[in-house]
């Protein structure tokens, strides 16, 4: 509940004061950031009769003297720069200003300035700076992500900004939570430590006032660590619902858009996927496809009962009971066709590429040994006229993380194979991958190989059987979560930064994967809350990463690297 | 949560800013939105104004008129009325509502009366109500607004908020009649404590009159069945009234159903309206235009054939 109670908490705190008809003006970062916890009916109750966009609210001339202009924004300069125009063009009666984040004084000069008829009531800063798509899940929806993948040299600027969004989000956070985290990084990533160091910088120096909360007895840990320190988990397919949904369609701050994938009735072209709003989707998006496929079945039963006995309409009674129910009757058969629809589609995705083919040779990739019917089974795959080009990539990518030292010849065979085979294919991403997230620059013991307690618990899990094949995969998270309940974070490998110390374990834990989350891993952070450890953690990330995504930033990173010339 | 207040730190700026410009200009920003003989004179000093500032704005254009008057809230355009309108009317439905409260209880106690008065009074008011939300209902439609202006924008959302309430109304309204009917027709029943269609030969009555009085009514069995005769003539105008009320509600649902938002889908989302505003007010004229005329109205709400509208034709 937390990150969504948060940032309802502060909007709601906007509006309250403000009476009468309002217009709330927002950016293209912060319709996001209300979109996913605030409804267009709730605004409505607090008489926001109104939405625009700061840059397009620039183009109507005309005069809305009768309403309070409400305006909550990032503060950037294009923002500041909006505003200087839209103060020195009045249309609305009265100005309020919030911005998510703290605002400069050269930027409080400038709004002042622009301010000749003294319409600005207030201005504030409200620290929802970050997009709350689940409870314990946040994103800030960074849109040239690939940049953390290239060293500093090759667009400094560009990486500034990166680390800067990224400890704005951060700090918003912990702003949002009143409280001053310890900061840990993990030791072989630069950028982790970049960041890591810049937000100390900012909550312990340049803005410690602001940061100066009531001390409780043991501080919150910030983690900061690199996706490519677990370049599988984004890889591989997904089987429980969210998962799911992202990685086979798509899903943006909590909407899905169907469009992508077929044609469908106006009406069911977007749906929304929250886990606030809709009970079914909350009680089913961590289950796993099998089970959600008889739980919707059991949901449209139920709703065709209901459905006949609305046209078994006889008495007065009847009647009366229908008019009372229908509210209910209409919302329940949108959720139900929403859910229908999207488990049909999946379904037919799963069909056509082949994917529980596929996936379960994915899982034995990320989970269980043998190089050699590894090797067998994903030439077999290669071989296979059904299987995407997509897919094929990411067998290659799998194996070539797993078993990039052993046996480089049949390595170099599947690459070639995968060229021939995939017109498309970039050549050499292979080969990027390994360079940016190869067995030399991780961290974590990612397929529990190094750590004798890994080994021991890998043989255990495979001698009791898995539950489901396609689900045994546990993302490296996992095992960071579980050391650090167990106090067990090696300093070497995840450093404090600076003077920074922890003595005990934390209760409250953020971490931040510099490159983004995934839907699996937010999964398991959700389950491990609900296990009642004593700890608490929160996911947040860059974006949030389904396999086209990761590949799209790998991609790109690569083709800059590769037209850079200060890059080797 | 931790915010901060940049107000006190803004206005010192302003302050110290407006103290750096022209003193001239302070009288021009009193000036309300007069009508335009005023605007060249000011228009002017403005002008100059920006030449002889220290620092050149970034913005050359011209402040224009309506800088002038944003001081205070301005006047709102006249369909501003017909929405407090509606909503003074729903304030009014809502006290009413509280009254017939009221009145259902005083009508479901034992009492000496025979209830005619507390009758009335409930279907008084229950009649008030069901005028109040029909005509705020047919109010509402004149809120349409066509064209993707800004100002057609905050009409519909006017409507839809005006809408939710509304249905909102109608729907206690009818929770309200039902438990009062419920437990109304409980005590009935619970007062004669037997079928009130009754035996003529009186089934209550001993053996010993069965067998005396056979085929005559007695002084009791009269009035035992023009009791249940009058009752019987009540029951049917209740139900009467129900049927009313039930169709008349229905009705308004229907057309409430167009405007009010589906909590939870894609057209309750804040960023789905951004974009899609100018459709969305097109197709709740369209379909308003279609509801009126639909024959079967509850045959038509159980198929909802048509997006989130239910329409036979």
């Amino acid at each position: 509940m937390v990150l969504v109670s948060a940032v309802r908490d502060y909007i709601n705190r906007m509006l309250q004061d403000i009476s009468g008809m309002k217009v709330l003006i927002l950016d293209s970062q912060t319709v996001s950031i209300v979109s996913v916890v605030y409804s267009q009916s709730e605004l409505l109750q607090k008489e926001v009769f109104l939405v625009e966009l700061v840059d397009s609210i620039s183009k109507s001339k005309e005069s809305m003297s009768h309403l309070k202009a409400v305006y909550f924004l990032r503060p950037t300069p294009e923002n500041i720069q909006h505003l200087r125009r839209q103060l020195a063009n009045t249309r609305f009666g009265e100005y309020h200003l919030f911005f998510s984040n703290m605002l400069k004084d050269t930027q409080i000069h400038i709004l002042a300035d622009s301010d000749e008829n003294e319409v600005v009531q207030q201005v504030q800063e409200f620290y929802a700076d970050f997009i709350a798509v689940d409870p314990y899940h946040f994103t800030l929806n960074i849109p040239s992500n690939h940049i953390y993948m290239l060293p500093a040299v090759v667009d400094p600027s560009g990486l500034q900004h990166f680390s800067d969004r990224v400890v704005d989000g951060i700090a918003a956070v912990f702003l949002a939570m009143k409280r001053r985290p310890v900061i840990r990084y993990q030791r072989t990533s630069d950028i982790a430590k970049r960041i890591a160091q810049e937000t100390a910088k900012l909550m312990y120096q340049q803005e410690s006032g602001l940061f100066d909360f009531r001390r409780t007895e043991v501080s919150p840990l910030l983690l900061i660590v690199d996706r490519r320190d677990d370049p599988v988990t984004p890889l591989l397919n997904q089987w429980t619902y969210q998962a799911m949904v992202h990685e086979l369609i798509g899903i943006q701050d909590n909407k899905v858009d169907l469009r992508s994938i077929g044609k469908f009735p106006k009406d069911q072209e977007e749906v929304v996927l929250s886990s606030e709003q809709d009970a079914f989707f909350k009680a089913n998006m961590y289950e796993n496809f099998g089970d959600i496929g008889m739980n919707i079945k059991r949901m449209v039963d139920e709703f065709q009962q209901v459905g006949k006995s609305n046209q078994n309409i006889q008495t007065i009674e009847d009647m009366a009971k229908f008019i009372d129910n229908y509210p209910e009757y209409r919302k329940m058969h949108g959720n139900v066709s929403k859910h229908v629809t999207l488990v049909t589609e999946m379904s037919k995705i799963v069909e056509e590429r082949k994917l529980m083919l596929v996936s379960e040779t994915e899982q034995e990739l990320a989970c269980n040994g043998g190089q050699v019917a590894a090797f067998e089974a994903v030439t077999n795959l290669l071989n296979n006229e059904s299987v995407s080009d997509i897919d094929r990539l990411r067998l290659v990518m799998l194996y070539a993380l797993r078993y990039e030292k052993e046996s480089p010849v049949q390595l170099m065979q599947l690459f070639n194979k995968l060229a021939s085979r995939s017109p498309k294919y970039k050549p050499g991403l292979v080969q990027f991958l390994l360079k940016q997230a190869g067995v030399d620059k991780r961290t974590g013991d990612l397929y529990g190989n190094r750590d004798l307690l890994n080994i021991a618990r890998n043989m255990a899990r495979g001698l009791k059987g898995v539950e489901n094949v396609y689900i045994q995969h546990q993302p490296l998270l996992f095992q960071t979560m579980e050391s650090i309940i167990k106090g067990r974070m090696r300093d070497v490998d995840y450093p404090f930064v600076g003077n920074h110390f922890q003595q005990g374990r934390p209760q409250d834990v953020v971490i931040f994967i510099v490159g983004g989350t995934t839907y699996e891993e937010s999964r398991s952070v959700a389950l491990q809350n609900a296990s009642n450890s004593g700890i608490r953690f929160i996911l947040g990330g860059s974006v949030v990463l389904n396999s086209k995504r990761f590949l799209k930033d790998l991609e790109e990173a690569q083709r800059i690297a590769r037209s850079s010339t200060s890059v080797v | 949560m931790a915010t901060r207040n940049r107000t006190i730190l803004f206005r010192k700026y302003r302050d110290a800013l407006k103290s750096v410009r022209v003193p001239a200009s302070s009288s021009t920003h009193l000036a309300t939105s007069k009508s335009s003989g005023g605007g060249p004179v000011i228009e002017l000093v403005s002008t100059s104004l920006l030449q002889n500032r220290s620092y050149a704005p970034l913005s050359t254009e011209d402040p224009g008129n309506s800088s002038k008057g944003a001081l205070t809230v301005g006047l709102p355009p006249a369909w501003v009325d017909v929405s407090e309108e509606i909503a003074a009317n729903v304030q009014r439905a809502r006290s009413k509502m509280t009254e017939l409260a009221k009145a259902h209880a005083k009508a479901l106690m034992p009492s000496f009366g025979d209830g005619k008065e507390d009758q009335r009074m409930i279907e008084a008011l229950t009649h008030e109500i069901t005028d109040l939300i029909r005509k705020s209902e047919k109010k509402l439609q004149r809120l349409s607004a066509a064209g993707p202006s800004e100002d057609s924008n905050v009409r519909k959302n006017v409507q839809r908020s005006l809408a939710t309430d509304l249905q909102n109304l109608s729907m206690e309204l009818r929770k309200k009649q039902s438990t009062y009917l419920k437990r109304l027709r409980q005590q009935k029943e619970g007062q004669d404590g037997v079928d009130l269609e009754m035996n003529l030969n009186g089934s209550r009555s001993s053996i010993d009159d069965e067998t005396l009085d056979d085929m005559v009514f007695t002084e009791r069995q009269m009035a035992k069945l023009k009791k249940s005769e009058a009752f019987t003539a009540e029951r049917e105008r209740e139900i009467q009234q129900v049927v009313e009320s039930v169709n008349e509600l229905a009705q308004i649902m229907k057309d409430l159903s167009v405007l009010v938002i589906d909590q939870g889908t894609i057209v309750d989302r804040i960023d789905y309206n951004i974009q899609n505003v100018a459709t969305t007010v097109e197709e709740g004229l369209k379909q308003l235009q279609k509801i009126h005329g639909s024959p079967n109205i509850i045959a038509s709400m159980v198929n909802p054939s048509e997006k989130n509208i239910a329409i036979s034709d």
